[in-house]
């Protein structure tokens, strides 16, 4: 396939200042950056001058010649969302056993806020059945407007129908973007969804912000496990779709008072048979099951703290102070606590009024499930563990010695100041 | 039954990081492995097989040294497997990555109808959970997502357990269908010697964008709507005061208690209670 090399500006890379990182190595789409003796060396007749190395350089040695590009790029179609047709800020709010999820409403607030800085309106969709109650609580929660589809045939979330009716929806009301909660059932949706819209979809952000100008949503989200963070936008295809961590943003004020327009749009089942739900066994492991998200304090048991003697006195701690005991990781390992007691990357994300983190060293995987809390306590050995760079309050020392004064102290202070501080 | 899995070659994440000095990406050292959570889909392939009869083929987009993890899908019982390579896939977000296989399993199904695709339910490099209701979307056909166990394939339906909140689905669909598993679904099993021999010698077939009949606007960077704008370690936040328990212990939970009710609100709700 011959390309037309004439229209590809091929970044210039200044030497002196290249400090060899190789970043630009990995986010280059066709490989044309080699590493010559510890210097990054772009292959010209590889290059697709698509510029991301030039963005990316974190050293700035590498040079585009913005002005060509720019104008290379203003050819290409507008984003829709820049014509006037897009507009919005569309959440799709999950139903879960009659009511609209908190993950939903989340999205909701955060919708509002980015309303708030494109000027424009936030929309809730709403599917399900029997969902009017659902659709007047999108309104108290911040939407302006609801368009349900409300049918008996969406009683049960499944993936056909679910994803037929979200992006019919798109379709008739052209948000400009689109958020989801990025549970199970978001997880499942949002991928139909995108894909039939032909739009970009970015997974399980922890972060969202517009960029008012163009009009675009910058949706950050950990990779690699956790390790590294990234923010990617997409810049010409509406409506631009983001699922979102539960527990990231704060669950908005209700206003019963708040008045805004619910449309009813009649339902249009997908073709063919639909698959048929046969059974729901709620686990058996799950009879009594905590959730930990829905507690207001912690108590999370790290690694240094993976030991059964010392549940007993976690467990007076969280007692009083009406919480439950989680974990870190290496705990579930270790089979001492079950999975679903996991804060984490691959556990739970959480955001609790306190966290107090029991030898829990602080691993990246961990804090991006955590970071959210309002207050975070830290008892560890290490005075260095990562987990004190976000504690509010730290306690270098052996949790052993230092739980049992704590609890001490927090009795003391409930009694004798009974009128608070 | 003919069995399709989607299996992609990952960086070992917990290999990945930034170096905090100058906030780039150190990758030297870092190993490819196979993500796991496709070896397991492959297995199960491998085990439907045995039980119902059909083929299974192993497809993979990638650059060429991802013939390593076909092969690897060769050695554990994978009858045909086929790489997608061509420098212009390279740079695909999830949309084009769907499109990709999605043209490759058309271009499969032309050999005899594709029963099953089944894909891990994510990879743990960029844990989208995106590409396989991509591809269900694609082919338009059902979709189940964490699959736990396959209880039942036959009279055209397929009948699985999913895993969902609080428990388990019991569904059943019509065939063909994407399914996305879960860990548990497939206990891997060991290459046998000779598996392992043949696999290094089988041919690995190499497929391009033309091979698969693909919309050159559709696959790469350019068939991609999402870019990454830039790569961070995440934020370092700054502590609150330390307080030092090693030596005197009680003093040192004192001033921490009082630091941390200095919060009027917390207080109220903690301490009133």
């Amino acid at each position: 396939m011959a390309k037309d090399r004439k229209s590809i500006e091929v970044p210039e890379l200044i030497p002196d200042s290249c400090i060899g990182c190789q970043v630009c190595a990995g986010v280059c789409p066709v490989g044309a950056i080699e590493m010559v003796e510890g210097i990054a060396h772009i292959d010209a007749q590889t290059c697709i001058g698509c510029g991301k190395c030039a963005d990316i350089c974190p050293a700035g040695s590498i040079k585009l010649e913005k002005k060509k590009r720019k104008a290379g790029a203003e050819k290409k179609v507008k984003p829709p969302g820049a014509d006037a047709i897009s507009r919005g800020i569309a959440v799709f709010v999950e139903v879960v056993e009659g009511r609209g999820a908190d993950a939903s409403w989340e999205l909701v607030g955060k919708a509002r806020e980015l309303a708030g800085k494109l000027k424009t309106r936030v929309i809730a969709f709403v599917v399900g059945s029997e969902v009017e109650e659902v659709s007047r609580e999108a309104v108290a929660y911040g939407a302006d407007e609801v368009y349900a589809i409300d049918d008996p045939l969406l009683k049960t979330y499944l993936s056909g129908p679910y994803g037929k009716a979200a992006t019919d929806l798109c379709a008739r009301v052209k948000p400009e973007i689109l958020l989801i909660g990025a549970t199970p059932t978001g997880r499942d949706l949002s991928g139909i969804v995108a894909t039939r819209l032909e739009t970009g979809l970015t997974a399980d952000c922890t972060g969202l912000d517009v960029d008012e100008e163009k009009r675009m949503l910058l949706m950050t989200r950990p990779t690699f496990g956790g390790n590294i963070m990234a923010t990617i936008f997409c810049e010409r295809h509406r409506p631009q779709m983001s699922t979102v961590r539960p527990k990231v943003f704060k669950l908005p004020g209700r206003d019963a008072a708040r008045i805004g327009a619910i449309h009813r749009v009649a339902f249009e089942p997908p073709a063919g048979e639909l698959p048929l739900v046969e059974d729901f066994i709620r686990d058996a492991a799950s009879v009594g099951l905590v959730d930990i998200t829905r507690f207001p304090a912690l108590i999370v048991a790290g690694k240094g703290a993976c030991d059964a003697e010392s549940m007993p006195m976690l467990q007076q701690l969280a007692d009083l102070l009406g919480g439950v005991i989680a974990c870190s990781r290496p705990v579930v390992e270790s089979g001492l606590l079950p999975y679903e007691r996991q804060v984490g990357q691959t556990g739970k994300t959480v955001a609790p009024k306190l966290y107090v983190a029991v030898g829990v060293s602080g691993a990246v995987q961990h804090l991006v499930g955590m970071q959210g809390s309002e207050k975070i306590v830290a008892i560890n050995s290490d005075a260095h563990a990562p987990i004190f760079n976000v504690a509010d309050v730290g306690i270098v020392g052996d949790y052993k010695t230092v739980t049992p004064l704590l609890i001490e102290e927090l009795r003391r202070k409930m009694k004798g100041e009974p009128g608070g501080l | 039954m003919n069995f399709v899995c989607c299996i992609k070659q990952v960086p070992d994440t917990a290999d990945v990081k930034i170096d905090p000095e100058t906030n780039t990406l150190i990758r030297s050292g870092v190993e490819s492995i196979t993500n796991p959570y496709d070896l397991v889909a492959l297995q199960a392939a491998i085990d439907l097989k045995e039980k119902y009869g059909g083929s299974v083929t192993a497809i993979s987009m990638g650059p060429p040294q991802a013939e390593q993890a076909l092969r690897e899908a060769l050695s554990l019982g994978a009858d045909r497997v086929v790489l997608l390579s061509d420098r212009a896939f390279a740079g695909a977000d999830t949309l084009a990555t769907s499109y990709t296989l999605w043209r490759a399993i058309d271009k499969i199904s032309q050999d005899g109808p594709v029963d099953l695709v089944i894909c891990g339910k994510q990879a743990i490099d960029g844990d989208t959970a995106q590409v396989g209701p991509g591809i269900a979307a694609r082919l338009g056909c059902t979709q189940f997502t964490y699959v736990a166990e396959i209880i039942k394939l036959g009279d055209g339906r397929a009948t699985v357990r999913r895993k969902v909140e609080g428990g388990s689905q019991i569904i059943s669909g019509r065939l063909p269908a994407v399914l996305t598993v879960e860990l548990e679904l497939a206990k891997l099993k060991r290459a046998t010697l000779p598996r392992l021999i043949d696999s290094i010698r089988a041919p690995v077939e190499v497929w391009d964008g033309v091979a698969i009949q693909a919309d050159a606007h559709r696959i790469g960077l350019k068939g991609s709507p999402t870019w990454v704008r830039r790569i961070f370690s995440p934020p370092a936040k700054k502590g609150g005061p330390q307080l030092d328990a090693r030596e005197d212990a009680r003093g040192a939970v004192e001033a921490s208690v009082t630091a941390l009710f200095q919060d009027g609100s917390l207080a109220l709700q903690f301490l009133k209670r």
